[in-house]
């Protein structure tokens, strides 16, 4: 069981390596983690993670570790601490880089979560949830086994019910149409479970004139391989959506709201892939933005009178570069727009990342860890928190019923779609 | 040359080569990417050499200052008593007064370290991810920063200044000390990858 996770140790990318050589256990970095401000257990802090991984990383990667072990507290790895490790890993961090862009060293602890993540990988130690998605979107091409016939089913259904609420008969919901300008790539979990967030989108690119379609297969943007670090099957996963846009012959890829999707499409794909793309990578966040800015889409922030506040995905914001889009959006399609503190890149996990909705044998913490975002939007007063992420939409649903926060959770889309002034009635 | 002379000679010979190694070791990290990047690598990495460094600029910092100055200050104590071993080994002499003026700095880097190493070890979550290495790479600094110090204001000293030096030297590879040659590497790349994705910059 050892073995394998060793290996991974041993073909370390040199970028981890520098930050396990750079840690000097300060632990300045613990009360950047939401984790540790919540449970205040020694554990849970950056470093002690980081810590974890370092103590093998000497044992197998320093003379001195090998010679005079107990210098440097260098360990052997044991199926004991295999497990120890899982448990910080995965039951401690959602590698949401807040601890990264905080090191006073400038080291990066969530990369270095990452390589314990692809050593449990190798020993075959991923918690069951995350693996059953990974599995899935290997085998059928999305992480929810969502069979085309179903997506292009309910995409119907959904096309119908848009023209009968709006009246009118043009909206569509294209599927599958080869030479349009735009893929919209979907996360299932919207075509389960959010399809509201879809037809507040189909809305847009109509309002927008866009030359677009959806795809019935491989339209799958999350990547539970990317969570669980295991290279080989995030590039399988990732290369099925851009082989069927590249099929479909579009200039730009566009991934729903989907802070991971987005991360692992737009930065870490071209990477794990080692090519570059034919087409754009963007989110639908920047997209809206630039309708509002281009005046393709009219907002009228009257429509949405209530408080909103915005939670911003980690893997978006922090780690995506997506950080003003979404609030020029909001200015103009909220009427009382309210940011939490702190914001943009230093805000706070929901507690949901980095797979820890999919890992149920950690929810009771996951859910204790998001006491913060809880209190952060309460604070704010906000009456709907609007957040570009349907991951986090999930957590801070959960948040919303376990801390009795009375909010409305809504995706960029369907906030913008309700101010938006339709074509035949804009300017 | 005297025989503390050519011990620091040896010394930083074996610290060099064996630092130099230990960062080879790690192998050379891959120049730009794929993914089109939406900001500056290099105004990432200028950012993190530059302003990263201000106590503000990061909440680690900024919520621990005190600690964070005294690291500063330990730090720069550091590069100048190293700077100030090296000499020792030129054939050049230092005038008085520039050693009377670094002799504060040297008590007061000494201070910091010696409060960072109390702080280690009376800090409960601090000591628990404390390691034997942290305490002697810790003493080792102040070693060789107190008969700096000394040597400043005595040159008689300067033998014993010279061992401290070879001292630290020899065990810089073996611990968390080498983090001197590592951290540039993770700093420079953590002002890339923000950079490059238009966070920092």
């Amino acid at each position: 069981m050892t073995a394998p996770a060793l290996g991974v140790l041993a073909g370390l990318d040199p970028r981890v390596a520098a930050s396990l050589e750079s840690c000097v256990r300060c632990n300045l970095c613990a009360e950047s983690c939401h984790v540790f401000l919540e449970d205040g257990d020694p554990a849970s802090a950056p470093a002690a993670k980081v810590d974890r991984v370092a103590r093998l990383y000497r044992r197998y990667r320093t003379w001195s570790g090998r010679v005079v072990p107990w210098l440097t507290g260098a360990r052997d790895l044991t199926p004991g601490i295999l497990e120890d490790l899982k448990e910080a890993a995965f039951g401690r961090c959602t590698m949401c880089g807040r601890c990264t862009l905080n090191c006073a060293v400038g080291l990066d602890p969530a990369a270095v979560i990452g390589l314990a993540r692809a050593m449990l990988v190798a020993a075959g130690k991923v918690p069951a949830g995350i693996q059953a998605n990974v599995a899935a979107a290997l085998e059928t091409g999305n992480s929810m086994r969502i069979p085309p016939e179903e997506v292009r089913e309910t995409l119907a259904w959904l096309e119908q019910d848009l023209r009968e609420s709006t009246g009118d008969p043009t909206v569509s919901l294209p599927v599958d149409r080869p030479g349009r300008r735009v893929l919209y790539a979907l996360n299932p979990r919207e075509i389960k479970f959010f399809p509201l967030s879809i037809q507040a989108a189909g809305l847009l690119f109509h309002a927008a004139h866009e030359s677009w379609t959806l795809t019935s297969t491989d339209f799958d943007i999350t990547n539970y391989a990317y969570f669980a670090c295991d290279r080989g099957a995030q590039a399988a996963i990732s290369r099925k959506l851009l082989e069927r846009a590249e099929a479909l012959g579009v200039e730009r890829l566009v991934v729903a709201e989907c802070g991971h999707g987005y991360r692992s499409l737009r930065w870490e794909a071209p990477e794990v892939l080692g090519r570059r793309l034919p087409f754009e990578i963007v989110s639908f966040v920047e997209l809206l933005d630039e309708y509002v800015a281009g005046g393709r889409v009219t907002l009228d922030a009257a429509r949405n009178r209530e408080r909103v506040t915005l939670h911003d995905p980690c893997n978006l914001v922090r780690n995506g570069g997506v950080i003003e889009p979404q609030r020029r959006v909001l200015r103009r399609a909220a009427w009382d727009f309210v940011e939490m503190t702190p914001n943009r890149e230093h805000a706070y996990c929901c507690g949901g990342g980095g797979g820890l909705l999919a890992a149920s044998e950690y929810a009771a913490r996951r859910v204790a860890a998001g006491r913060l975002k809880a209190e952060q939007i309460r604070r704010t007063g906000a009456k709907v928190v609007v957040t570009p992420c349907h991951n986090c939409i999930d957590q801070l649903l959960e948040l919303n019923k376990h801390y009795d926060l009375g909010v409305e959770i809504r995706t960029l889309a369907e906030v913008a779609a309700d101010a938006l002034i339709p074509p035949n009635h804009a300017g | 040359m005297t025989a503390s002379a050519a011990v620091l000679l040896a010394a930083l010979i074996v610290a060099a080569a064996s630092l130099a190694r230990a960062r080879s070791g790690i192998g050379s990290v891959r120049g730009p990417g794929y993914a089109a990047a939406r900001g500056s690598e290099s105004a990432g990495v200028r950012y993190a050499f530059t302003s990263a460094f201000l106590p503000w600029a990061k909440e680690s910092a900024g919520g621990h200052l005190p600690t964070y100055l005294a690291g500063i200050v330990y730090h720069a104590g550091l590069f100048a008593m190293l700077a100030r071993l090296v000499v020792t080994l030129l054939p050049v002499s230092v005038p008085r007064v520039l050693d009377l003026a670094l002799a504060p700095l040297l008590g007061v880097a000494l201070a910091c370290g010696l409060g960072l190493l109390a702080k280690r070890l009376t800090t409960p979550t601090l000591r628990a991810l404390s390691q034997p290495d942290d305490v002697v790479a810790n003493l080792l600094v102040d070693l060789a920063l107190a008969s700096a110090a000394g040597a400043a204001l005595s040159p008689g000293v300067s033998p014993a200044f010279q061992l401290a030096g070879a001292l630290l030297l020899v065990y810089a590879p073996l611990g968390k000390l080498r983090h001197m040659v590592f951290l540039v590497t993770s700093r420079r790349l953590w002002g890339q990858y923000y950079g490059r994705r238009g966070v920092r910059g």
